[in-house]
């Protein structure tokens, strides 16, 4: 039973989704229950597992590919903190996309690939070996193009052009570096680090540097982050997949399986090679936030935003210190919530009032009060404002930033909420209390697209109202640093 | 037994059927032959995993004396991988070349044709004497410039001319090395050679045999005439033309260098033809991206991909040979042998049914096919996945394994060629699947039925697969070779 | 799972407005939120009145709540649950206007926030209840939607972020070195940087100069109601946060000067208004800035500020809501009823003997040099002009009149004034150490008395001295239009120019491949490069 559990998780994406791509267009009601069946299946399957690997239990599955090539799945605690975010996430985005793409044609193909990246995700939660890691990362870049070009018109496929652009170069300097490594010193495994004491240093910095490269790109890291503002052209369910659960994530994930899992702590340390992580992540957090208020329209506003704010969970790894480190961990989760919120009210912006632009927010509040509740929480939230879950996370980065010593970290996370304040501020200004264009008529007779919406805001609010439990993201996260980086 | 009786001697029956029989007969003679050949194929291989090499010496003579066939584990995974590519191209075949569309002509030369070619395979891939060899190239060559000449078209017979120009140049060269080692040690056998002194012109020989299999292997500089070639072939002419025959010679090639002769190499010429395979990886793919036909982009792919084979010469010869990692590279390109065939011909059948739709195989003209024909878009992406070398593709796994044994071996070079022909061929495969993919008002056109649409997928997928269940493969690819046994974690 | 350990009333305190507040949610309950209000900080008030010895936990809520009463905290949380009582029987006209149920939700968030500030044991808690004060705050200034409540909503949120930030950095930088979070332990450890901080986060709240731009703007701009609490009550959160962080003596000088700087100036500058609202927001600057200084002294004068804040705030409460009222009032002696309530609250702030300002004066002076005292008094001489100018200013512009139950009306700002007359009393010998009969000493009364008499001269100059009154001081209204535009920042690696270089580049290069492939077709050179490999290989392998 161990052993197959974490293929069961694999399969409860990955079946649906295959039988998807197999159904007709007009199959809506078994194509709906089938992925969202799988939904319920795999957060049912991840409820029973949080309870038993908080007690302490781990499962771990080896399935050959080749001689030499074995890909390895293993729950631990790290593990299943992505993997219940992403699960959680995903079945709030299946109820949403459902309802956000009614009777439109080509839905088969839609759903299929989004359960093949949802399940690349998963692969890359629970991958237990670097190798394992690259193929299902990679198998995220190619489930998503499907989805950023799912509208084919011409600025999609601009948009799925520029993430290949990104993403190709990169995960091939991530192959490089993965196999120079396994090179020197045999396969890496993530509960079995490398011994890296014998290698020479400038090579372990210059493989560093094309992990951080490799990995990078999907985190959105400045200057690789071109393509996640251009990605934007994906309908509203891809994006909040997208910078909430999947692909930025993916990245900032697998920043902390390198540092922690694979050079580890002291080695990072001593190779000097936190400081100028923590610094492109500075760099980043200001850079997304100072272009994010350049932008006049709401989604290309939230992707800086996302560039800005995954930052956040890289800057806590990069810091190596225990309270940076669940500042980040924590950061994962919560932006994963606040993220997904943020881009579900803008979805429901577009379809239900045709809203895209931020000047055409004027007014939008009183009449989509739901709506509009959940993107102003989420955007508080972001900004790091009590009670959300925002500002936890900003609490333990400063105190992390002041236990690695590196105070200068304080200037920037200040430097960040006030800049995320003057780009979301206006945003929320504009819908309670500009006067509202006469022409656009909005409404949210739509509950399935709403309600998403509204327990995403609420798991944000709970996240911080509730931080201190157990059950909290940074519950999870202490618990995380306690068992996997503290003894 | 039987199954060798039936691998060499069962096509060429068939193919001699399908030329006396009239038309439907002869359809049907050929799909018998097919049937048979295939189960044959899969029935050694499984021989191969239980019993270990299979050895049959003709007319119970020795060598040298007497001609051996040899069925190792190498030779049963390329039996079995030009069955499979063959049963679908035959599969598709009955349809694209019906009388009625492809012309008589075509309709009548395709099947003798293609049994002749698969018969000359099998007797590559079964044979370890020079001269045995020699044949079984000269029979493959005639068949494929049949096949290329199918295609009726002026550009075709010139193709076809220059193809048969190169492919006798390489035949005369090969001959000659043949003629020179026979002269020094009087026997043709690989085994026997292995275990025999050099001589003087070994070095004479080996160079001219080279010589002769790079030109039909169509390795850069010598791939002009391939493009062409595969691109004026009829499609599932082309299917088998660019998925196996280059694999004929390249097997050849290997068996001679990594096990005939190991001691007559040196590093610097394994060197070279890893040069001249790097060389061909870039330029096959900067070409590809060049090109604005379908069928020249998939043809100028199969450049490239033969590229990647020969980084194996200086990972899994000479010195490093003997480290564990050679076989690494050894299973590595193993894989991208097989995992190329099935994605390649994959394409070359989609490009087909493509054209049958669409008219004409250039890019600007195919818009919007994928939502005519969703299933084989499907097809030609995963095609393109393994080809780039994206995981989990058979592709990836046999690229990674060559670049981990790159890497083991201080080589990294070439593993720095493996990544860029990858992103390279993500470029040039790339631009025909944004085509695909373009809304456009709907083309009026008539789509495949999906039953036809369905081999293509099947053969993309297999692709695929070959990347996350490959066990199998990996159980009978190292019988008989003692050092790709031991493996490396 | 533990909810809670220790006494539950302080939990009881801040959870029962926040369930209020879910409640003016409901549909039914919308337009009729407002009418709960009253009794929101009742739990508070109990506490305040019944005390608590223990600390409050909650320890899964937030980073684990700990809650613990102090003296001065008491004392504080009193005087709010009593102001913000008062301030919601006040706004109970405004139910059924249109964004009542807004306003009702968010007055109940603040409402929290101001109660945990006095409440909270550690700094989270603190912070987020700071912040719930300051933030949620901007809802009841920009209630009217009037284009200046908006303006002074946006210079507000903008300065009170900048301030939420520098507490968060100091409060991070204090808990770091403390390795704790407990205020009194962070308390005692806090570096100058961080104090600084601290200082500035409290110091925009409390209204110290030059910190104090938004307030004369936003103060005014709220609705009545709102107005009482924020200069009565919410203002005394930033102070009570100095009370708190800051150990005695520390920026002492500065916060004398500063403290001093507002007192005096914001007084004398107040004198240039004309409406009532804006004189009584400068009032509450000189007031707070004469607290602030005295946080500064230190010594026994420090220890007495939570006594002197208890009856500004009563005070102050009470006159915005005679603003109120005034506006309200239609008849001739409905004007004079509500002007005799706001005059005699005022002669308690000025100090005016046997009031509760002089008792509040009496007792910080004890501590204080007798240079000081002299400057204390000249202050009430300041706060006597400024107030009286207020008198002037409330009797100007006529009211809309006729309001239905107007002496239930007046009957709110009277409570209020009443308790900043009488609590004080009552509190005395808690206070001071002197006996109450001190009180009613002549020298006493005479130093009350003069400031009080020798501020009226000026004020008949000032009534005579008629002069357009100045314009609000704005120096905030370019950050309140700022919009960021395009600075031509590229993006990341892709711009079109880039794109379209690189794209003729690409195609001269497939060009040249495209020749050179032509070349490698011809015979001649194919012919040649067969025979060149083998030699190649052959000399290779020799």
């Amino acid at each position: 039973m161990t052993a197959i559990l974490p293929v069961l998780l694999l399969l409860t994406s990955l079946l649906p989704a295959t039988i998807t791509f197999f159904l007709d267009q007009d199959r809506f009601r078994l194509r709906n229950t089938l992925n969202l069946g799988g939904a319920i299946v795999k957060v049912g399957l991840i409820v029973m597992m949080l309870l038993a690997v908080a007690g302490g239990a781990s499962y771990e599955t080896s399935i050959p590919l080749a001689p030499g090539l074995v890909v390895l799945l293993q729950i631990d605690t790290l593990a299943l903190m992505f993997v219940s975010l992403s699960a959680f996430l995903w079945l709030l985005t299946t109820v949403y996309a459902i309802a956000y793409f009614g009777r439109k044609r080509e839905q088969s193909r839609f759903f299929g690939f989004f359960g093949l990246c949802v399940a690349s995700t998963t692969g890359i939660a629970l991958s237990g070996s670097l190798i394992s890691f690259f193929i299902f990362f990679e198998l995220l870049t190619l489930t998503t193009w499907p989805l950023v070009a799912h509208k084919q018109d011409r600025a999609s496929l601009r948009a799925a052009r520029i993430y290949l652009l990104y993403a190709l170069p990169c995960s091939v300097v991530l192959l490089i570096a993965i196999v120079w490594l396994k090179g020197i010193t045999g396969p890496i495994l993530f509960t079995d680090p490398p011994d890296l004491s014998q290698v020479d240093p400038v090579t372990l910095r210059v493989i560093f540097a094309m992990f951080i490269i490799g990995v990078g790109m999907k985190a959105a890291i400045v200057p690789l982050h071109g393509w996640l503002p251009a990605a934007m052209a994906a309908p509203a369910p891809v994006s909040a997949l997208l910078h909430a659960v999947a692909v930025v994530k993916a990245g900032a994930f697998g920043v902390i399986r390198l540092v922690y899992d694979v050079f580890g702590v002291e080695r990072m340390t001593a190779l000097g090679l936190g400081l100028p992580l923590a610094v492109l992540a500075s760099v980043t957090i200001l850079w997304g936030s100072i272009r994010a208020l350049q932008q006049t329209e709401i989604k290309k506003r939230l992707a800086f935003s996302t560039v800005s704010q995954v930052s956040y969970i890289i800057l806590g790894a990069a810091l190596a210190s225990p309270m940076g480190l669940i500042g980040g961990l924590a950061h994962l989760v919560h932006q994963g919530l606040m993220k997904i919120t943020l881009f579900f009210c803008a979805g429901i912006y577009d379809e239900r009032a045709g809203v895209r632009a931020i000047a055409g927010l004027n007014g939008l509040g009183p009449r989509m009060p739901w709506t509009s509740t959940c993107f102003s929480l989420a955007a508080i939230g972001m900004i790091g404002l009590p009670p959300l879950a925002g500002f936890v996370t900003k609490i333990y980065l400063g105190l992390g930033s002041l236990q690695a010593g590196a105070p200068w970290v304080l200037a920037v996370l200040a430097a960040s909420t006030l800049l995320n304040a003057a780009y979301f501020l206006p945003m929320l200004y504009r819908l309670w209390f500009a006067d509202p264009a006469p022409e656009v008529a909005g409404d949210e007779a739509a509950p399935a697209l709403v309600a998403p919406a509204v327990i995403a805001a609420m798991g944000a609010l709970g996240a911080g109202m509730l931080a201190a439990s157990g059950v909290s993201p940074l519950g999870w996260a202490t618990l995380i640093v306690e068992r996997e980086v503290a003894p | 037994m039987t199954a060798f009786l039936v691998l060499l001697v069962g096509p060429l029956c068939g193919a001699l059927a399908a030329i006396a029989l009239p038309g439907r007969a002869a359809r049907a003679a050929a799909a018998a032959t097919i049937a048979a050949t295939l189960v044959a194929a899969v029935g050694l291989a499984g021989q191969v995993v239980a019993q270990g090499v299979l050895r049959l010496e003709l007319g119970g003579w020795a060598p040298p004396l007497g001609i051996a066939l040899e069925a190792d584990g190498l030779a049963a995974v390329m039996l079995v991988m030009t069955a499979l590519v063959m049963t679908a191209v035959g599969l598709t075949a009955r349809h694209a070349l019906a009388p009625d569309t492809a012309g008589a002509r075509a309709a009548f030369g395709f099947w003798p044709l293609m049994l002749l070619l698969w018969a000359a395979l099998n007797a590559v891939f079964l044979s370890r004497d020079l001269f045995n060899l020699y044949v079984g190239l000269e029979l493959l060559s005639l068949a494929a410039i049949g096949l290329v000449a199918l295609g009726g078209t002026a550009a075709a017979f010139a193709a076809a001319i220059r193809y048969m120009i190169f492919a006798l140049v390489g035949s005369l060269l090969y001959l000659a090395g043949v003629i020179l080692i026979y002269a020094a040690h009087g026997t043709l056998d690989m085994h026997l050679l292995s275990g025999l002194d050099p001589a003087a012109s070994d070095g004479l020989a080996l160079a001219l045999m080279t010589g002769g299999l790079l030109a039909k292997t169509a390795l850069f500089p010598f791939h002009v005439w391939l493009p062409p070639a595969h691109g004026s072939a009829p499609s599932p002419a082309s299917a088998v033309l660019s998925a196996l025959v280059p694999k004929a010679s390249f097997v050849i090639l290997l068996r001679l260098w990594l096990d005939a002769m190991p001691d007559r190499t040196g590093e610097a010429a394994l060197t070279l033809l890893a040069m001249l395979g790097a060389a061909a990886v870039i330029w096959g793919s900067v070409r590809a991206i060049a090109q604005v036909r379908l069928k020249l982009i998939v043809a100028y792919s199969t450049v490239a991909q033969i590229g990647y084979l020969f980084v194996v010469f200086p990972l899994a010869g000479g010195a490093a040979g003997d480290l564990p990692s050679a076989s690494g590279a050894w299973n590595g390109t193993s894989m991208l042998i097989v995992s190329h065939a099935l994605a390649k011909s994959a394409m070359f059948l989609i490009a087909g049914q493509w054209m049958s739709v669409a008219g004409s195989d250039r890019l600007a003209d195919l818009r919007g096919l994928a939502l005519l024909m969703p299933m084989s878009a499907a097809a030609f992406a995963m095609a393109a996945v393994s080809l780039a070398g994206l995981p989990p593709s058979g592709g990836f796994t046999g690229k990674y394994l060559i670049m981990t044994a790159a890497f083991a071996s201080g080589q990294w070079v070439w593993a720095l060629v493996m990544a860029v022909g990858g992103l390279l061929a993500a470029v040039y495969l790339y631009r025909p699947l944004a085509v695909l993919f373009a809304r456009t008002d709907a083309p009026d056109l008539a789509a495949l039925s999906r039953a036809r649409q369905v081999v293509p997928l099947i053969l993309a997928g297999a692709s695929i697969v070959l990347g996350i269940a490959s066990a199998g493969l990996f159980e009978i690819l190292p019988v008989g070779r003692p050092q790709a046994a031991e493996e490396v974690l | 799972m533990i909810l809670w350990t220790g006494p539950l009333l302080p939990l009881a305190a801040l959870v029962w407005p926040l369930l209020l507040a879910a409640l003016t949610a409901l549909p039914g309950l919308r337009a009729q939120g407002v009418r709960l209000l009253p009794i929101a900080p009742l739990p508070a008030l109990w506490l305040a009145l019944a005390g608590a010895e223990e600390v409050t936990t909650a320890p899964d809520l937030l980073l684990g709540v700990t809650l613990r009463l102090t003296e001065g905290g008491r004392l504080l949380l009193g005087m709010a649950a009593a102001l913000w009582c008062l301030a919601g029987l006040a706004a109970r006209p405004m139910a059924g206007k249109p964004n009542a149920a807004l306003f009702a939700g968010f007055w109940l968030l603040t409402l929290t926030g101001n109660l945990g500030v006095f409440l909270a044991r550690d700094i989270v808690t603190f912070y987020v209840a700071f912040a719930a004060v300051s933030l949620a705050a901007w809802f009841l200034i920009v209630h009217d939607r009037t284009p200046r409540a908006l303006h002074a909503g946006s210079v507000y949120i903008v300065i009170a972020l900048a301030g939420e930030v520098a507490l968060l950095v100091g409060l991070i930088l204090g808990a770091d070195a403390a390795g704790s979070m407990v205020i009194a332990e962070v308390r005692a450890v806090l570096d100058p940087l961080p104090l600084a901080l601290l200082v500035i986060g409290f110091g925009i709240k409390a209204g110290l100069v030059p910190l104090h731009v938004w307030l004369p703007l936003a103060h005014p701009a709220a609705p009545v109601p709102a107005s009482a609490v924020l200069s009565g009550a919410i203002v005394k959160a930033g102070l009570f946060g100095l009370i708190l962080f800051l150990p005695e003596g520390a920026f002492g000088p500065v916060l004398v000067g500063l403290g001093l700087a507002g007192a005096f100036g914001a007084a004398l500058w107040g004198l240039t208004q004309a409406n009532a609202k804006v004189v009584l927001a400068y009032s509450t600057i000189s007031q707070m800035g004469l607290m602030i200084g005295l946080i500064g002294a230190g010594g026994a004068a420090r220890e007495a500020v939570p006594y002197f804040a208890l009856h500004h705030g009563f005070a102050k409460g009470a006159l915005f809501l005679c603003v109120g009222v005034m506006l309200a009032a239609g008849a001739r002696w409905q004007r004079l009823a509500c002007l005799t309530v706001a005059g005699i609250v005022a002669a308690s702030v000025a100090g005016f003997p046997l009031t509760g300002g002089a008792l509040a004066k009496a007792a910080v002076k004890d501590g204080l040099p007798e240079i000081a005292v002299t400057v204390l008094s000249l202050t009430s001489v300041t706060t006597s002009l400024i107030l009286i100018w207020f008198l002037v200013t409330l009797c100007g512009p006529e009211g809309s009149g006729a309001a239905s139950r107007w002496t239930p009306r007046l009957m709110v700002p009277a409570l209020a004034g009443v308790l900043a007359l009488a609590v004080p009393w009552g509190l005395w010998p808690v206070w001071s150490d002197h006996e109450a009969a001190y009180l009613l000493t002549p020298a006493t009364m005479w130093d009350a008395l003069w400031p009080v008499v020798a501020a009226l001269p000026f004020a008949l100059a000032r009534l005579l001295w008629h002069r357009k009154s100045r314009p609000l001081r704005d120096i905030l209204r370019d950050i309140g239009r700022w919009r960021p535009g395009s600075t031509g920042l590229s993006e990341g690696f892709a711009p079109a120019a880039w794109a379209a270089r690189g794209e003729a580049l690409s195609a001269a290069l497939l060009g040249a491949t495209g020749r050179l492939e032509g070349a490698l077709i011809r015979w001649r050179v194919s012919g040649l490069l067969i025979p060149v490999v083998v030699l190649a290989i052959f000399a290779l392998l020799a």
